[in-house]
């Protein structure tokens, strides 16, 4: 639905993110845009309501959260369950959720590249719009599109092979895992291999070709300095559930190294907007807006030195000469997901030769020996924190999630100004334009749902506020 | 064809009667019946259009809120809308997606069966229990309906009638 009147533009909603939210726009008195806010405005209060309950339950309740990223916050939460029971969890139950986990980066990422930004890549900001989704990819490329469906189910088979469903798995625990992976379940993955190997290369030159032909969006679509976050091996190879944090800059440079998740607070500080219920986090020893720092895909591939895997290391060599330093621009969060998806394919491949995954030994048990334990763990959006303070009794006194969305929200902000900046002039916001702000959100593949903890569908506003705060205009589109 | 009848239960089993749908599927899944598939999800995601796409006929299972019979069965069409949500589709948009991605749309129905309490919770009302045990007997009926049609192979029905009995005492 789209409604104008003479004084305001409304979108409602912006379509193919998680969740909802709404955009301000404001002008200043030479009519330019001088800066853009990425509001969320519903509030769903995860971290209030599991007060009160056992830790050992918020695996199972955390993974609620979403229905895209369930694994992640299992993943997280048994992680600060280990913590709070202080065991070292069985190196089989380490090597199962790792497998579970890229199941997860594969479909989520699949998901976000082939069916949500797949229809503005490949059919163009200007399709309409009852052709510019998944229906209108298949009518362009049938092969393709079916072949993206299955890469995701490739991923959800995965996880359903060790959890025993596909989504919501309570299979992940406070000291390890349920049940192992079986020879049939390894069967049944390995026999998927050689397609999603074929789709991930296909995508990944896919993802060349609309590099070529959307030079002008990699400028600005999120093209700016920050800093980057995200888990890495000691080695400083790219990691996605164990390792510690590294933050670099966007000449490259490490800032800060091997640092502890559990010390998070020590490196990061979040700051609350009036007109938001997604918070900010930035980086302490810079402030506020010096410690902007972007995490998910693009954040992994900039902090590591290589992938551990062959295929994917040659396209990570690739990817770093996109840019100087670090590669800077938010388009090319497409790119780095889909050289993860590679990445994960290579992992999987590796991991179904080990014994381990058949192990009995999978679970440490121990009561509650720390009142306070932080998981984290790479969710396909980027760094996943589950912060839990218990009593003796190990029920939960205090709870704080930090997820990607979060992380990148004043990232966010920056690129819908940015892609402003550029494409609107006065108070008009023609369709085009609705598009690529639309879509300069969709590079970071934002979870609201996840990072408000909101519920339910959020409409999606974008608002052009003059120099005095009056709207001019305000679009509503759904 | 994969299956002759793909039985896909959708509903969340942590808000009480919304859970009756997996719980019809998996009712189903236990009779064992030969040609019968059947799937439990807490929703309906993109990726189901395969298994659909290789099946005969799919019954989609829900609860409802606002009917007052024990269960309705609906017939279903493909419906391309434009509308894709990440997390879940319904069961239209799946058939939609069967049909121009793998090239296939089966028969498809609804089966609805009445919900009264949403809460949190994993126990069914009961009459989302009585829907249970009616939504597994449509199955049923279906299923001995597609083979008097000639969709099904003759054993498929002789199984499920061996197997109608057990279905009374379907645990809800």
């Amino acid at each position: 639905m789209t409604t104008t009147t003479s004084k305001r533009i409304v979108i409602d909603p912006v379509s193919r993110i998680e969740g909802h939210a709404k955009i301000s726009i404001y002008l200043d008195s030479a009519g330019q845009v001088s800066d853009a806010e990425f509001h969320v405005v519903e509030f769903r209060g995860f971290e209030k309501f599991c007060e009160g309950r056992p830790y050992s339950e918020m695996p199972g309740i955390t993974s609620r959260i979403c229905g895209i990223c369930p694994v992640s916050h299992m993943l997280a939460s048994a992680k600060a369950g280990d913590a709070i029971m202080a065991v070292a969890v069985p190196p089989a139950a380490d090597k199962l959720r790792r497998l579970m986990n890229l199941g997860q980066i594969i479909q989520s990422h699949a998901l976000s590249f082939f069916q949500l930004s797949g229809p503005d890549l490949l059919l163009g900001w200007d399709a309409a719009p009852s052709k510019r989704n998944v229906f209108g990819l298949i009518a362009a490329d049938p092969e393709l599109a079916r072949a993206a469906i299955r890469l995701r189910q490739f991923g959800q088979e995965v996880i359903e092979e060790l959890g025993g469903k596909k989504i919501h798995p309570a299979w992940a625990v406070p000291g390890g895992v349920r049940a192992p992976l079986t020879e049939e379940g390894r069967a049944r993955i390995r026999k998927w291999l050689p397609e999603a190997f074929a789709t991930a290369e296909r995508g990944l030159g896919l993802s060349e070709k609309v590099l070529e032909t959307h030079k002008a969006e990699a400028l600005i679509f999120g093209n700016f300095p920050s800093l980057f976050m995200g888990l890495v091996s000691p080695d400083g190879t790219w990691e996605h559930h164990g390792g510690k944090l590294r933050f670099t800059d966007s000449s490259g440079s490490v800032i800060a190294d091997q640092v502890e998740p559990a010390r998070y607070r020590d490196y990061i500080a979040e700051s609350v907007q009036d007109s938001s219920y997604l918070k900010s986090p930035y980086f302490k020893a810079l402030g506020m807006p010096g410690g902007m720092y972007r995490v998910g895909p693009l954040a992994r591939l900039n902090i590591c030195e290589r992938m551990g895997v062959p295929l994917a290391t040659a396209q990570l060599r690739a990817f770093k000469q996109m840019g100087r330093g670090a590669v800077t621009s938010s388009f090319l969060y497409h790119h780095a997901r889909l050289i993860e998806i590679l990445a994960s394919i290579e992992l999987i491949e590796r991991a179904l030769d080990d014994p381990d995954l058949f192990s009995s030994d999978l679970r440490a048990d121990a009561g509650v020996n720390s009142l306070h334990g932080v998981g984290a763990s790479e969710a396909p959006r980027g760094t996943l924190f589950h912060d839990y303070t218990v009593d003796r009794y190990g029920i939960l006194t205090k709870v704080n999630l930090i997820v990607a969305t979060g992380h990148n929200n004043l990232a966010m902000n920056r690129t819908v100004a940015q892609i402003a900046r550029h494409y609107v002039r006065g108070d008009d916001i023609p369709e085009a334009v609705l598009n690529r702000i639309e879509h300069g959100i969709r590079c970071y593949d934002p979870c609201l749902s996840c990072s408000t903890h909101a519920a339910g569908q959020m409409p999606m506003r974008i608002r052009l506020v003059g120099p005095a705060g009056e709207v001019i205009r305000e679009v509503t589109r759904g | 064809m994969d299956d002759a009848l793909l039985v896909i239960g959708f509903g969340n089993s942590l808000r009480s009667d919304d859970g009756v749908g997996p719980r019809v599927a998996d009712a189903v899944g236990r009779l064992r019946l030969p040609g019968v598939r059947t799937i439990a999800r807490i929703q309906l995601t993109p990726e189901l259009a395969d298994p659909i796409s290789r099946a005969r006929a799919v019954v989609f299972v829900d609860a409802a809120v606002d009917q007052a019979e024990p269960t309705l069965m609906h017939r279903l069409d493909p419906f391309d809308h434009s509308h894709i949500l990440a997390h879940s589709a319904d069961p239209r948009f799946l058939l939609a997606l069967a049909r121009d991605a793998f090239g296939t749309a089966p028969e498809a129905w609804l089966l609805t069966v009445r919900a009264e309490d949403l809460g949190f919770g994993e126990r069914l009302s009961p009459a989302a229990k009585r829907g249970l045990r009616a939504a597994v007997r449509e199955v049923l009926s279906l299923h001995r309906d597609l083979d008097g049609r000639g969709d099904l192979q003759p054993p498929f029905v002789a199984a499920a009638a061996r197997m109608v009995r057990p279905l009374i005492h379907v645990r809800a």
